[in-house]
């Protein structure tokens, strides 16, 4: 791992977050783009594998950073990349994808109205363009084991730098960030608590699926990487308490992230602040430049009504992850399996 | 095994030139490692390394009786791998102005065989620094190290004894410093599967997988800190995690018990040979009211051999004129393992 403080390739600098002290117990881990991490990783071990010659096409399916570190990464390995996004990708990024010299395609908003959504139909597109292509890599960053592989560099940072570790928040997407740093972590630290965050309408933990606002986390199709065992505690939130604690931890701490950052400072900082003897991190995926014109605009929430209600000082203990009500939600996950709670959260649910 | 010239290696020693009678090296034993795995090269390839723990108390003597005629080398007649780092280090030697062309190896030590604790590493390093002796020259701990490998395919880092380090045991290189020494602890050793004893190149490489890859990262990370803070807890978290890892492989009886005992006493964990069947219960030597006889009580209870002690060893001494033979390197007097060889 490159500590020198020079690097030979742009994406390298990206591989470490900086830990930042926000209370005593409680740390950031704050990447500049977290995704290049398994990003990296996966093209760099396709490549040692013979899996990247120089007519081989990346393709990948991503409205989001995973797109955006993959392009940077088919830069220097000198590769054509083709991503399949959604409408709602965000117009600056769709310029910076296109400027790294990937090809964005985006699928039709009627996607949208469909089951599984967007993600579904940019599956599908993906599959598409695989079959027209003589040689094509798919990163699969959802069930490649090579994404939390990828996190063993992060775990091995963490504890480098603090030692002992006595839980890790973080937003919960691919499932790659905290299964993989958690996992590879508790070979030493074995009671090390990971407490999961996520967003209303999202299936990772339980919930119906339904449209979500809040970006960078949640899910409508289940990843083969996300392993529920890992995890302690699961958090929901909705998109008000997340973007309220996103400008706290601009105003307090002088952080610029994104909103899955302040959805997971929430729950952190609640955590940290209940177990004073315990040191915990929180994970911070990305920077909030994305999000000036939403997260970070007063009048844009105010007209949302995100400003109308004050952040609730803890989350709602739930017992059924299935039924939730509430802005913020937490649930005892206590390392089961997803059928595990499922059946027994179905079976409480029956009346009598 | 024999190479060389007719001459019967049965005879006297020839005489020397004035002055030179003998080459003497000695090597100390270890007491298994404190990890052992596989890790990154600063080229990115995984390559097998561990960190070695250091037994002060136990080692290995050689002398070296140079031959300026004939080219065999002799010597115990089981120490195949010492004789073998004979060879390759008088070849080392053989543009040296007046450089021996064989000889005859006699070996004492005090180093229990089989379980762990790096015999052949400390009867093969011992032999080279004897031969290097010989010819007057002081070899670097990393050609010692070299050399080593060469004769035993692997080998343990005790050459290397003024630093910590993760050592490519099959390749003889370095991949890592993490500090001039080990924070101040108490080792309690002990044989868990007393009468066993183990081949070390008898045993497949462990194969391990890839996820075992990204634990053992991170172990290193925590192996960094813990060296440089002088953190035993944290330390023996790490040697206890690759004890764990290693049951896959080498599986040791009673491993979780040793572990849980440790802890119940205020230890911080367990270090294993991952080649052998010796364990070590690790105690922060700056902690008070360690129950350290409760503890060998309990361990005995067991059914486990309670091997050695070891404690904090001293500041590091300079290097001894190797001119000088050192009459008792260490606190017990080395008996020798063969005398019928060592007589002949």
């Amino acid at each position: 791992m490159n500590r020198a403080g020079s690097f030979a390739e742009a994406t390298d600098a990206y591989q470490l977050p900086r830990l930042i002290r926000l209370a005593p117990n409680l740390y950031a881990a704050c990447f500049t783009l977290m995704k290049m991490v398994p990003a990296r990783f996966i093209l760099r071990r396709a490549a040692e594998r013979g899996l990247l010659d120089p007519g081989t096409v990346i393709v990948e399916t991503t409205s989001g950073t995973f797109g955006l570190a993959l392009a940077m990464q088919a830069v220097h390995l000198d590769r054509r990349l083709i991503l399949v996004s959604d409408p709602v990708i965000d117009e600056r990024l769709y310029r910076r994808l296109t400027d790294l010299g990937a090809v964005v395609e985006r699928v039709p908003a009627a996607a949208a109205a469909v089951a599984g959504g967007y993600q579904a139909a940019r599956l599908d597109r993906l599959e598409q363009i695989m079959a027209g292509l003589d040689a094509s890599f798919c990163p699969r960053q959802y069930s490649n084991p090579d994404n939390p592989r990828a996190y063993s560099t992060v775990a091995e940072y963490l504890v480098e730098c603090l030692g002992q570790v006595d839980c890790i928040t973080g937003p919960v997407g691919s499932g790659g960030s905290m299964c993989g740093t958690v996992g590879h972590l508790r070979a030493l630290l074995p009671e090390c608590r990971a407490i999961g965050v996520d967003s209303h309408s999202s299936v990772l933990f339980g919930h119906p699926d339904g449209p979500r606002e809040l970006r960078g986390m949640g899910m409508s199709l289940m990843p083969d990487n996300l392993d529920h065992r890992i995890f302690d505690q699961v958090h929901w939130t909705s998109p008000g308490p997340a973007y309220q604690a996103t400008r706290q931890l601009h105003q307090r701490h002088a952080l610029f992230m994104g909103p899955s950052s302040g959805a997971a400072y929430l729950a952190a900082r609640w955590w940290a602040r209940a177990n004073p003897d315990a040191l915990t991190v929180v994970m911070m995926p990305d920077e909030g430049y994305r999000y000036q014109d939403t997260v970070y605009d007063d009048d844009w929430l105010a007209a949302r009504g995100y400003l109308d209600q004050p952040l609730p000082a803890e989350p709602v203990l739930i017992d059924d992850p299935a039924h939730p009500s509430g802005s913020w939600l937490a649930f005892d996950w206590d390392r089961r399996s997803y059928d595990q709670v499922m059946s027994k959260a179905a079976m409480s649910g029956e009346p009598g | 095994m024999w190479l060389g010239g007719p001459t019967s290696y049965l005879d006297e020693p020839e005489p020397l030139a004035p002055g030179l009678t003998s080459g003497i090296g000695y090597a100390p034993a270890h007491h298994g490692e404190l990890i052992q795995g596989v890790f990154e090269d600063d080229a990115g390839r995984l390559r097998r390394a561990l960190v070695t723990m250091p037994l002060p108390g136990r080692g290995s003597r050689a002398v070296f009786y140079p031959s300026q005629s004939h080219w065999g080398v002799v010597g115990p007649p089981g120490l195949t791998k010492a004789r073998r780092a004979a060879i390759y280090t008088l070849r080392e030697f053989a543009a040296h102005p007046a450089p021996a062309k064989g000889g005859r190896v006699e070996i004492t030590s005090n180093v229990p065989h089989g379980i762990g604790m790096g015999s052949s590493t400390s009867d093969v390093t011992a032999t080279i620094n004897a031969v290097a002796d010989y010819h007057g020259v002081s070899l670097s701990r990393e050609e010692v190290g070299r050399l080593a490998v060469l004769a035993e395919v692997a080998s343990d880092s005790v050459m290397i004894d003024d630093r910590v380090v993760l050592f490519a045991h099959r390749d003889g290189d370095v991949l890592e410093t993490f500090g001039h020494r080990l924070p101040p602890m108490i080792v309690i050793g002990c044989d868990t599967d007393p009468g066993r004893s183990i081949e070390t190149l008898s045993l497949p490489p462990a194969d391990y997988t890839d996820a075992e890859a990204g634990e053992f990262q991170v172990l290193r990370g925590a192996l960094r800190r813990a060296i440089a803070a002088e953190d035993v807890a944290l330390l023996g978290k790490v040697a206890t995690a690759s004890a764990r890892i290693n049951q896959r492989y080498l599986p040791k009886p009673g491993l979780e018990t040793l572990i849980e005992l440790g802890l119940r006493h205020g230890g911080a964990g367990l270090q294993i040979a991952h080649s052998g069947t010796v364990a070590g219960l690790i105690f922060d030597a700056r902690q008070a009211g360690i129950d350290l006889e409760g503890c060998v009580v309990r361990i005995k209870e067991l059914g486990f051999t309670v091997t050695d002690v070891i404690e904090p060893a001293p500041a590091r001494q300079p290097r001894k004129n190797p001119r000088q033979p050192c009459e008792n390197p260490r606190p017990h007097a080395p008996q020798p393992r063969r005398p019928q060889a060592a007589a002949s």
